[in-house]
């Protein structure tokens, strides 16, 4: 009976399958992969529907130093976010300290917005951190100098904000690396510094690849922070004038020229994602 | 006698050498944790500092008058409506989330799909690329259904990335349940869908709870989403936030922070008995 039966079995559990599948690749297709080739294809449509490269030129003649302020941020944010997930991983990995992961975990569970604000209010000219250092009593409180609406603001709340994921991400890695080994390193007189910088970090290359990829993308596309912290004068992050070309030009084909060039800046992920599988 | 007093003494000043003097260890420590508690903390206190502060005057370290009058004027406002909104969307993700992502997760898991890697790199792009731009032509695509503006629609956008959230931790977890438990089950007797529900979602339960603590909190923290659909019908919590903040109403801001961040924080410590770093850390490398 059920030999009979298989053939129409497998299909039956293949069609299942398929349609198990099915809800959540559609939503994902129609609500993100659509859109996406959408944007391609509206970055080289005129305003008047013809095709055509203008879009691009202008997005890079208007914008071009726009993109290298947005990258060189990005750039900057990560190299700080790799020091500091090394480092603070490394102590948590190679000391017991619960109390501390906890706390350190806390940003992965701040929203983007709040950490924009929370920043904002923190290195305001008139900010909290300005207050605490104007307690003390050694600087003039009108000299201090106001981080918020600087660059240095901006890397600060993207450091910030990313650096629970970036530990969440580390740590796994820096957890499986063999105790005997850092054991053994120990031995030969090896202090903390040493084990981290020439033992967990080269030992855990992928996890840290991974990390940065992920995080430097969500730099780039990260919309609120900069929305909140914006900049007073001088260069913008790219998403903030995405946003102003849609939302308030109508402009669609220039902001999705930006949206094309975003997507290319990022494309390190994808092409590293792509590497991990042909290796295996 | 006394050779062997100054031998014990050698071998203790020894171990000293090798570990640091006790004090400086301990002030190393208390430096470490004061440094890291002001790092993450100071940006946070300011809110709350904030939130409470009626009259601030510079330059003067704290408020001059302290008082909850923003936070009842937070909540006597429309804030309360955009809480509720935020909540049941957030619900409502995690429940579609649930139902569309765990069947799909485990049959990724166990190799039961075709084109296995294709549909995990679909998976992986909304995480890949930056949102705005793509959800700006989601906005186009979704004008033609009538959808924006709407709670539809809104949800919808949210589903996105929950979706993904959701796939890669499952994928993870359902890797980490054995399959040798599901074989003896079928070898007793039992079927595939009895063994998915009597074997497997229990085994899987504590990390499809993590996964949907994620997911609730990636919805109610959703932002870009919320502001191009939803924005002017319906005000999530992060965009009203957004608004306040814009709007220089520093109080008011400051209260909504700190509400929204309460879920987080809340979350995080049931987070702590259920979230392994592995299931976050799989993100990319399945």
């Amino acid at each position: 009976m059920r030999k009979t039966n298989s053939h129409s079995n497998v299909f039956w559990h293949q069609a299942a399958g398929v349609g198990l599948a099915t809800p959540a690749i559609a939503v994902v297709a129609l609500l993100f992969m659509y859109p996406f080739v959408l944007s391609f294809l509206s970055s080289l449509r005129s305003q008047e529907q013809v095709w055509t490269l203008a879009n691009y030129v202008e997005a890079f003649s208007l914008y071009g130093g726009d993109l290298l302020f947005t990258l060189w941020v990005c750039a900057v944010s990560l190299v700080l976010l790799i020091g500091c997930t090394a480092m603070i991983g490394g102590f948590l990995r190679l000391g017991a300290y619960p109390v501390l992961e906890f706390i350190f975990k806390i940003p992965l569970f701040v929203p983007f917005v709040v950490v924009g604000h929370a920043m904002r209010v923190f290195l305001a000219p008139h900010g909290t951190l300005n207050s605490a250092i104007a307690i003390t009593g050694w600087f003039n409180p009108d000299m201090l100098p106001s981080f918020a609406f600087s660059t240095l603001g901006l890397v600060a709340a993207l450091v910030w904000k990313n650096l629970g994921l970036a530990l969440l991400l580390v740590l796994g890695g820096f957890r499986s690396v063999n105790e005997g080994m850092l054991e053994a390193a120990r031995g030969m007189g090896a202090g903390k510094l040493r084990l981290i910088w020439h033992f967990l970090v080269p030992m855990n290359k992928s996890s840290i690849g991974v990390m940065a990829v992920l995080t430097f993308t969500s730099m780039l596309g990260c919309f609120s922070i900069p929305a909140m912290l914006g900049n007073a004068g001088g260069h913008q992050m790219l998403m903030m004038d995405l946003y102003h070309q849609s939302v308030y030009q109508h402009n669609y084909g220039l902001a999705n020229a930006i949206g094309v060039i975003t997507y290319v800046a990022s494309m390190g992920a994808a092409i590293y994602y792509l590497k991990g599988l042909s290796k295996k | 006698m006394s050779k062997s007093i100054s031998a014990a003494a050698a071998s203790s000043s020894h171990n000293l050498i090798g570990r640091k003097p006790p004090f400086a260890r301990m002030t190393r420590r208390l430096l470490l944790y004061a440094v890291s508690i002001f790092f993450i903390f100071g940006p946070l206190s300011s809110l709350i500092l904030w939130s409470l502060a009626e009259k601030w005057f510079w330059p003067h370290p704290f408020p001059s008058a302290w008082g909850f009058k923003y936070w009842h004027q937070v909540f006597e406002g429309k804030m309360l409506s955009s809480l509720g909104l935020s909540f049941a969307i957030a619900i409502t993700v995690t429940l579609l989330c649930l139902v569309l992502t765990v069947p799909l997760s485990y049959l990724i898991a166990r190799n039961r799909l075709p084109f296995k890697h294709v549909i995990l790199l679909l998976f992986l792009l909304p995480q890949a690329f930056p949102q705005l731009p793509v959800f700006t032509n989601a906005m186009v695509f979704l004008y033609r259904f009538d959808l924006v503006g709407t709670l539809t629609g809104l949800t919808l956008i949210h589903l996105v990335g929950a979706i993904v959230f959701s796939v890669w931790t499952l994928v993870s977890v359902f890797q980490s349940v054995a399959e040798s438990m599901e074989e003896a089950s079928y070898m007793l007797g039992g079927g595939k869908v009895y063994t998915f529900f009597h074997v497997v979602l229990p085994m899987a339960a504590p990390g499809i709870i993590a996964s949907s603590l994620l997911v609730f909190l990636y919805s109610l923290d959703e932002f870009t989403g919320s502001l191009l659909i939803g924005a002017p019908f319906h005000i999530t919590m992060p965009v009203f936030m957004y608004n306040a903040a814009n709007g220089y109403e520093m109080q008011v801001a400051s209260v909504t922070s700190v509400l929204l961040m309460v879920p987080g924080i809340i979350l995080l410590f049931f987070l702590q008995r259920f979230m392994r770093s592995e299931y976050l850390a799989a993100f990319g490398r399945v």
